[in-house]
C-alpha cells in the first residue's frame, strides 16, 4: 500500500503535453506518404506493391486520363510505396494527424494523361512514362543509328510496333550482318 | 523409452552414429541403436538438405530398408525416430513421409488408421497438437487433405503433420477427437469451411460461421464463393445451443456477451451458476471472423499477406508475421540472412514486453486493483517507445518481408534500446515487488481458475496458460526458430495451475526477455537483412512458428501458381486456450470469471456498449458507448432507468 503511494509521488506525471505541444517523435517514424506529382513517372509500382490497395490507379480512356490515386484512410503506413518507387516521386513523412471531417478528404489524385501512338493514335501508356525514356535515351550519343531507332519505337503502340518490327526484318539483317 | 522400438529385432546393433545433442541423449540411447544400424545403408539416402520433393520415397514398395530412419545426420535433420516408431506400431498405416524442412515431416497415412496415429503420435511419443489444417487439394490430387499438426516435445523435437486424404465424394473421415481432445476446434472449423463430415465427433456446432449463415455454403472449397461475396441472411434468430452439464443441480444462467465491459472482446459466454459458484460454463466466439485467410489466398500476394498478418492481433502481431514469413521460408528452403533472423528475434522479444507489462497490469485491473494498473502502463510506454525505434511504427507493424526484414538496427539505436532495457528493468522490478507484496493479489489469484494438468495435457493449451500448470512447453526452448537459436532459452513454469502461476510465468518471462534482447544485441551479426535470392515453386508447403507472448502461433502456407497462396492457415496462440477455459471456469465464483478470462490473455479488441441484463426481470437494456461515458462523468439522469 505505502509503496504504491511513495512509487505514484516519485514518478510525478506521466502524460505528455500533446496536443498542447508538439509530440516528440522517433526521427524514422513512419507518417503520411507524400507523392511528388511532377517526379512521378506513373509507373504504377507503388500501386502493385501496396498491401492494403491505399494506392491505386485508374484508367479513364474517355478523357484520355490515368489517375494515380491515394486512400490515406486505407494506408497502414508500410512504406512498400516509397521502397519500390524508381524516382523517389513517394516518401513517408513524419505527419501523423490525418483525421478529416469527410471522408473524401481522405482522398489524394493525380491526373496523367495518355501517350496516343503516332501511328494509329491509340493510347498505349501515359505521357510522363514515355517522357521519362525518352529523356533516358538522350543522355546516349543521339547519332547512335539504336538510340534513334528505339525514341522512333518509343512513339509507338506495342501492337504498331510489332508491324513495324516485322517490316523491319531485312534491316535487322544487315545490322548483324555487320556485326559478324 | 519406447517398449515398442526396444522389443523389435533392430535392437542391438550401434556405432556409427554421428554426434548426438547431449542433453537427450542418454534418455534415447534405446531408440537410437535401433536407429544406428539403419544409418549406413540410408546415408545416401539423408542428403537431400532441404529439398522437400527428394524424400518421396515412401510410395516406393522397393524402399523397405528405408523404412527406420536415422535421428541424426549430416543435414542437421531430425524426427525420424517418430516416422520409425509409427511404422512399428501400425506396419499399414504411413502412405508416404515427405520433408519439409530440417524439422518438419509430413507422413501420409491411411484414412481409417488417422485416429490411432494422432493418438499414437500425442500421448505416446510426447506431441501436443498445434493446428488441424484442412486444405481443399481437388484441384491438386483430386482429394481435400486434413493435416494434424504435432508439436513433438520429447525426445527427437520436431514437427509432425499427420496428412490423410478424403475423399470428395463421401467427404467423411473418422474423428479424432474422441481419442484426442484437442483437435475439438479443428475438427468443428473442418466442417464449418470445408463441409467435411469428421465422423464420431462428439460436438457437432458450427464453431466458426454464424447462425444465419447458409447450409450448404463452406467458404475455404476453391469453388464456393468469391471473397467478396456475402450471401443473405437464412434466420433471424440465434440457434446456437449453449450446453452443460448441471451436475443435478437446478442452476441459473448468467449471459456475459457478445460485447460486454468485463470480457474485452466479443465472445458470449454462458455461466450456469448455482448462487455464486459456477456449476459450468459455455461460450461462443468469433463474432469477429474477418475472412483474412480467404483474402490471402484470393487477392494478396506473397509479400503482401506479411503485412496483413501483422494485423491478426493488436497485440502480437509481430510474432503472426514472423510464423508466416518463415512458413513460406520453410517451404522454399530459404536461408534467411543471419542478421535478419536476430532482428527478427529481437522484435519478438520487444514485443513480448509490452504484451506481458500489459497484461499484468489487467491482472491487477481485473483484481480491482485500477493503481496497479496505471502504473504498470505507465511502464510500458518504454517498451512502446523501443518498438517505434526498432520499426518505424510503436506496434513493430510492416517489418517483415519473405526472405528477411525490411529495417537494419543501427549502431545508435543498439545503444539507445540498451539503455531503455536499463530503464525498464528497474522501474519494472519496484512494482513487480510492491505487486508481489501486496496481499490482496495473492488473496484474488492463488488457487483461482485451476487449469488441471490432465485437462492440459488433453487440449494441447499454450503460453503461459500451460507454463502455470506446470509443462514448461515453449517454442522458443523446443524448437529454436530465427535468432534463438543463439540464446539458450529456458521454458518458464510454475507448478500452482492457477492465475497466479500464469502471472508469475509472465513476469518472470518479462525479465527473460529483456536479458535476451541485450545478448541479441551483441551477438547480432554483420551482414545484409534481406534476401531475394529465391523462386517462388506451386504446392510447396511448409509451417512457421513462433512463440508469441501468449504462445504459440502456427502458420501453414501452401503456395500457389499465380504469386498467391494456394493456402493458408493461422492459428492463434489463444486458439488453443479456449477450449480449456470451460474447465477453468468450473467451481469457481461470478466475481472470478473476468478475471480468469483475463488469465488466458486472451487477444482483445475494442467493445463500445454494453448490455445489462436483469435475471430477475428477465429484461435486457443495451446502454451506449457515449450514454454509459456521460453517466459516468455526471452520475446523473441513469440510462438504465425509464
Amino acid at each position: 500500500m505505502f509503496e504504491w503511494i511513495k512509487e505514484s509521488l516519485t514518478v510525478g506525471n506521466a502524460t505528455v503535453k500533446y496536443p498542447f505541444a508538439p509530440l516528440e517523435l522517433i526521427p524514422d517514424s513512419r507518417g503520411k506518404p507524400e507523392h511528388d506529382a511532377l517526379a512521378c513517372i506513373v509507373c504504377g509500382a507503388c500501386a502493385t506493391a501496396c498491401p492494403p490497395n491505399a494506392l491505386q490507379m485508374h484508367l479513364d480512356l474517355p478523357n484520355n486520363n490515368y489517375i494515380w490515386q491515394i486512400n490515406y484512410g486505407r494506408c497502414i503506413f508500410c512504406g512498400r510505396c516509397e521502397e519500390v518507387c524508381p524516382v523517389k516521386a513517394i516518401e513517408l513523412t513524419q505527419e501523423f494527424e490525418l483525421a478529416v471531417m469527410s471522408k473524401d478528404d481522405m482522398l489524394e489524385t493525380a491526373t496523367y494523361s495518355l501517350q496516343r501512338c503516332a501511328l494509329c493514335n491509340k493510347q498505349y501508356a501515359p505521357s510522363k512514362e514515355i517522357d521519362y525514356l525518352n529523356s533516358l535515351l538522350d543522355s546516349f550519343a543521339q547519332n547512335d543509328e539504336e538510340v534513334q531507332r528505339a525514341k522512333e519505337q518509343l512513339s509507338i503502340c506495342p501492337q504498331c510496333r510489332r508491324i513495324a518490327e516485322s517490316a523491319n526484318v531485312k534491316f535487322i539483317c544487315e545490322q548483324l550482318e555487320r556485326r559478324a | 523409452m519406447d517398449t515398442q522400438i526396444s522389443d523389435s529385432k533392430l535392437v542391438g546393433a550401434d556405432a556409427g552414429m554421428a554426434s548426438l545433442g547431449d542433453a537427450q541423449a542418454a534418455q534415447r540411447s534405446e531408440v537410437r541403436s535401433a536407429m544406428t544400424r539403419q544409418s549406413d545403408v540410408q546415408a545416401a539416402a539423408f542428403q537431400y538438405g532441404m529439398q522437400p520433393e527428394a524424400f518421396q520415397y515412401g510410395m516406393q514398395p522397393a524402399a523397405a530398408p528405408k523404412d527406420a530412419c536415422a535421428s541424426f545426420n549430416e543435414a542437421g535433420n531430425v524426427g525420424e525416430s517418430h516416422i520409425f516408431a509409427l511404422r512399428q506400431k501400425y506396419p499399414s498405416a504411413v502412405l508416404a513421409v515427405s520433408r519439409q524442412s530440417h524439422d518438419q515431416l509430413t507422413v501420409t497415412v491411411k484414412r481409417e488408421f488417422l485416429p490411432e496415429s494422432v493418438e499414437f503420435l500425442y500421448y505416446v511419443r510426447g506431441g501436443w497438437l498445434s493446428v488441424v489444417v484442412g486444405n481443399d487439394e481437388r484441384p491438386i490430387t483430386g482429394n481435400y487433405s486434413v493435416n494434424y499438426v504435432l508439436s513433438m516435445e520429447e525426445a527427437d523435437k520436431c514437427f509432425i503433420i499427420v496428412r490423410t486424404e478424403v475423399d470428395a465424394d463421401t467427404l467423411e473421415f473418422p474423428s479424432v477427437t474422441p481419442k484426442v481432445p484437442a483437435c475439438v476446434w479443428g475438427e468443428r472449423e473442418l466442417r464449418d469451411m470445408f463441409g467435411l463430415r469428421p465422423i464420431g465427433l462428439p460436438d457437432e456446432r458450427r464453431l466458426v460461421l454464424p447462425d444465419d449463415w447458409p447450409n450448404d455454403l463452406y467458404p475455404l472449397r476453391k469453388d464456393s464463393m468469391d471473397y467478396r461475396y456475402r450471401p443473405p441472411m437464412t434466420t433471424q434468430t440465434e440457434n446456437y445451443e449453449f450446453v452443460h452439464d448441471d451436475q443435478g443441480k437446478e442452476t441459473t444462467v448468467v449471459p456475459i456477451g457478445p460485447m460486454h465491459i468485463t470480457s474485452d472482446e466479443p465472445g458470449h459466454f454462458r455461466l450456469f451458476v448455482e448462487g455464486e459458484d459456477i456449476i459450468d460454463a459455455d461460450y461462443r466466439l468469433f463474432y469477429v471472423h474477418r475472412g483474412m485467410e480467404k483474402v490471402a489466398e484470393s487477392r494478396l500476394n506473397y509479400d503482401n499477406v506479411t503485412f496483413l498478418t501483422d494485423r491478426i492481433c493488436g497485440i502480437c502481431g509481430y510474432a503472426h508475421s514472423v510464423a508466416y514469413a518463415t512458413s513460406v521460408e520453410n517451404a522454399l528452403g530459404i536461408q534467411v540472412p543471419e542478421r535478419a533472423q536476430i532482428i527478427r528475434a529481437l522484435c519478438l522479444e520487444v514485443e513480448r514486453l509490452h504484451s506481458h507489462l500489459l497484461n499484468i497490469g489487467l491482472v491487477c485491473h481485473f483484481c480491482g486493483f485500477d493503481t496497479g494498473f496505471y502504473q504498470f502502463f505507465r511502464v510500458r510506454e518504454t517498451s512502446m517507445e523501443l518498438a517505434e525505434l526498432l520499426t518505424g511504427s510503436r506496434k513493430t507493424y510492416g517489418l517483415n518481408l519473405i526472405g528477411g526484414v525490411r529495417r537494419d538496427v543501427l549502431g545508435e539505436q543498439g545503444k539507445a534500446i540498451k539503455s531503455a532495457i536499463v530503464k525498464l528493468r528497474k522501474d519494472t522490478q519496484v512494482l513487480i515487488d510492491a505487486l508481489i507484496a501486496t496481499p490482496n493479489f495473492a488473496g484474488r489469484t492463488a488457487g483461482v481458475g485451476i487449469l488441471d494438468r490432465k485437462v492440459a495435457r488433453d487440449y494441447s493449451p499454450v503460453g503461459p496458460t500451460v507454463r502455470g500448470s506446470g509443462y514448461a512447453r515453449d517454442t522458443r526452448a523446443d524448437h529454436p526458430f530465427v535468432g534463438y537459436k543463439h540464446l539458450k532459452v529456458e521454458a518458464r513454469s510454475y507448478p500452482g495451475c492457477d492465475i497466479q502461476s500464469r502471472a508469475l510465468v509472465r513476469i518472470d518471462e518479462f525479465f527473460d526477455s529483456l536479458d535476451m534482447i541485450e545478448q541479441l544485441l551483441d551477438i547480432a551479426a554483420v551482414g545484409p537483412v534481406l534476401t531475394t535470392d529465391f523462386n517462388y515453386q506451386p504446392h510447396q508447403y511448409a509451417i512457421g512458428f513462433t512463440e508469441a507472448p501468449r504462445g504459440e502461433d502456427v502458420h501453414y502456407s501452401m503456395l500457389g501458381d499465380n504469386q498467391k497462396l494456394y493456402r493458408w492457415r493461422c492459428k492463434a496462440a489463444t486458439y488453443s486456450n479456449w477450449p480449456v477455459l470451460r474447465a477453468m471456469l468450473k467451481g469457481n465464483t461470478i466475481a472470478d470469471a473476468p478475471l480468469i478470462v483475463g488469465s488466458i490473455d486472451p487477444c482483445y479488441s475494442c467493445t463500445d456498449r454494453v448490455t445489462v441484463v436483469d435475471v430477475k426481470k428477465r429484461s435486457q437494456k443495451t446502454v451506449a458507448y457515449d450514454q454509459l461515458e456521460r453517466y459516468c462523468a455526471t452520475r446523473k439522469h441513469s440510462p438504465l432507468k425509464g
